[in-house]
């Protein structure tokens, strides 16, 4: 392996050990901090001219930018893959990744359980209106003036849209508070993988859902499919809880339908425009707001860095990766269903 | 024959048809007096004398203070059922009702969904650290500088349930789904069956083994101040504790302390030794989860208490006793 390098943009925190020990099979180097206009221009100059995998961290966007079609096309002929940490790459165009004959991975399921948690805590808080609690008792006023009856979620419809293995995890610990579960996806999961969740289409679980989780991936054809016409079919009351990305929902549709009566509350931990809030979100006492901290844990943020070493490990090894993206992996055929690519 | 009377100390919020369908067995009436010392006026007077049963609420300590001996003992003699609409009932001193032969109810089972609801929220509010993260949100600092420290996952954590009653057991169904691994104290061994595969150990084991820690017991002579700086020692360093239960049963100022050395990481809270009233120590701390005694206060669950302690009063006039009674007075 003699002149292949690995590239870590930003840091890795938990598995520094694991990552050193990489050295064995490859030369490590590290950009921790910069500017996209500082990588571009070092990637043009052939300073990573021996990198074949970047390990790409959970905060490198603000260090690099995102790694669109500009960037990708500045990458070094020797690239091969790119290891990102996260269960999102809405930041990276996949696409030219490809042409590029770049392969990428992500951290799928080393999220799940965690983000799976923060959704029902934002659910229970949300059915509970919360926020205003929390607050009057920080200033001494115990209940404060807005104190409010709140729900239960037992017997009450969850809809889930986007049945991967955040939803699924969702699901499990949403039965376990007697709700009853349906999801939406495009296509409906085999019986033995659905826990006997009930699948339906995505109008009708706008239509009957109480809570509403958004658990799918944002890709140019999810940006905004919650909009004023969705909330428009929802129940009168609904709660919405988003884990997944802000810019699935239209976030100024979302404060009208919240004045309008029509959402009852909401628990988000992502924002279209993230970390601008609107203030309608903001300034609202009613909703639970989390700063995009789904899998801000020891245990978790350590399993994903391993997950991506794994990744970077097999792909100088083996030369593929652990968990490519399914964009990468498979390809739609006529029929919207994914193929196993060869 | 005149109708027994039935007295109200409280507010009625949602099952007023259902109250009000008592008048035809009843004469329903409230207290004139707003105040104690008003209200065993009232009693000693005879004003109060044909009241049969007492429908009492959590808040009614406002107008009448505890139900203790000395309330107890002034009132009428006709009076022989005290239906308290909670699950916890120490604000009535149950011996001296028994000494007077005064039956006493409470509302058990239907609190415990909502309860166990607001015990797991507070588990993972203080397992993930999110008050810190919340707080610097509002304040327009998206997470913080310096960021918040990350928080844990319950997954694979052990939590100990101090109180294995109807709370503690639909706790331990909503924890499990979180990857929770469940033992228990209580003061008998549950059946296998009620345990549902809860490992039974001693109150020390729980106190040294569990990583969160959950109090789902009443308080009482026995369990006030059961847990103080003796007990935060023999706990796990990094132990986070979640109280729904009562404050008292948690020498409060001794919670502070553990905190601020770290020996306990957080905590999540709902109930506190002298409610309202907030020890500076907790509002201070910006890692712990703080929420003001709300565990059944949802619509759903009211309603449903209401309706089981008005079921009370119901079947006490209907039949002469009660749907069900407090554990101290089983054998009456």
């Amino acid at each position: 392996m003699v002149g292949k390098a690995a590239l870590l943009i930003g840091e890795i925190t938990h598995a520094r050990r694991e990552w050193q020990e990489c050295g064995a099979i490859l030369k490590l180097k590290e950009y921790p901090d910069g500017s996209r206009e500082e990588f571009v221009s070092k990637c043009r100059n052939g300073d990573f001219d021996d990198v074949t995998v970047i390990y790409r961290s959970n905060d490198s966007n603000k260090i690099t930018g995102n790694f669109n079609k500009e960037l990708v096309d500045a990458l070094p002929d020797s690239l091969k893959f790119i290891c990102h940490n996260g269960a999102g790459y809405d930041n990276i165009d996949i696409e030219a990744c490809t042409r590029r004959g770049i392969s990428v991975s992500s951290t799928p399921v080393a999220v799940n359980d965690a983000t799976a948690d923060i959704a029902i805590f934002l659910m229970l808080g949300a059915l509970r209106r919360i926020t205003s609690s929390f607050q009057s008792v920080r200033q001494g006023n115990w209940r404060g003036s807005n104190f409010q009856l709140g729900h239960d979620p037992k017997n009450k419809v969850f809809g889930i849209l986007g049945m991967g293995g955040i939803g699924s995890a969702v699901a499990t610990r949403a039965r376990a508070f007697g709700m009853k579960i349906q999801y939406h996806n495009r296509h409906q999961l085999p019986s033995n993988e659905e826990g006997g969740a009930e699948y339906v289409s995505f109008k009708e679980l706008l239509e009957t859902s109480d809570v509403l989780s958004l658990n799918l991936s944002l890709n140019p054809s999810t940006k905004h499919i919650i909009s004023k016409p969705q909330f428009d079919m929802m129940k009168e009351g609904v709660v919405v809880i988003n884990t997944a990305r802000g810019p699935l929902i239209d976030e100024a549709a979302l404060v009208e339908a919240m004045k309008s009566g029509k959402v009852w509350s909401v628990g988000v931990d992502v924002y279209e425009e993230e970390p601008k809030i609107h203030l309608g979100l903001l300034e609202n006492e009613n909703v639970v707001l989390l700063p995009h901290i789904g899998t801000a844990t020891f245990e978790t943020q350590r399993d994903m860095e391993l997950l991506v070493l794994e990744n970077l490990k097999d792909a100088v090894q083996y030369g593929r990766l652990k968990t490519q993206v399914l964009e990468q992996k498979y390809r739609k055929n006529e029929d919207d269903r994914w193929l196993r690519n060869h | 024959m005149t109708k027994p009377k039935v007295l109200l100390l409280g507010v009625i919020d949602h099952a007023h048809e259902s109250w009000n369908s008592l008048s035809s067995l009843a004469e329903l009436i409230e207290p004139a007096s707003r105040s104690r010392a008003g209200f065993l006026d009232e009693c000693r007077s005879g004003k109060l004398d044909g009241v049969v049963a007492a429908y009492r609420t959590f808040a009614s300590v406002n107008i009448t203070g505890l139900f203790d001996e000395e309330l107890v003992k002034v009132l009428p003699e006709s009076l022989r059922f005290i239906c308290h609409n909670g699950a916890g009932y120490d604000q009535v001193d149950v011996q001296a009702c028994t000494d007077r032969g005064i039956r006493v109810s409470n509302v058990p089972t239907a609190v415990d969904d909502a309860t166990a609801d607001v015990n797991m929220f507070l588990i993972l509010g203080a397992l993930r650290g999110f008050n810190t993260s919340m707080i610097a949100l509002r304040d327009g600092k998206w997470r913080g500088h310096p960021p918040p420290p990350l928080g844990h996952d319950p997954e694979g954590k052990t939590l100990g349930i101090l109180g294995m009653g109807g709370i503690g057991r639909n706790l331990k169904k909503k924890a499990e789904a979180f990857g929770m691994k469940v033992i228990y104290y209580n003061r008998n061994k549950l059946s296998d069956e009620l345990a549902g595969g809860a490992e039974y150990v001693s109150f020390e084991k729980l106190l040294s083994s569990s990583d969160v820690i959950s109090f789902n017991l009443p308080l009482n002579k026995t369990t006030r101040h059961l847990i103080s700086t003796r007990e935060f020692e023999k706990m796990k360093k990094g132990v986070v504790i979640v109280n729904t239960a009562r404050g008292a049963i948690i020498d409060e100022d001794a919670l502070v302390k553990a905190l601020d050395n770290g020996h306990v990481w957080s905590c999540g809270l709902d109930v506190y030794e002298e409610e309202p009233k907030v020890h500076p120590g907790l509002v201070a701390n910006p890692h712990v989860m703080l929420v003001p005694h709300m565990g059944t206060w949802t619509v759903e669950t009211q309603t449903a208490m209401e309706d089981w302690n008005i079921g009370n009063i119901r079947a006490v006039l209907e039949k002469g006793k009660l749907n069900n009674i407090v554990p101290e007075q089983a054998d009456m």
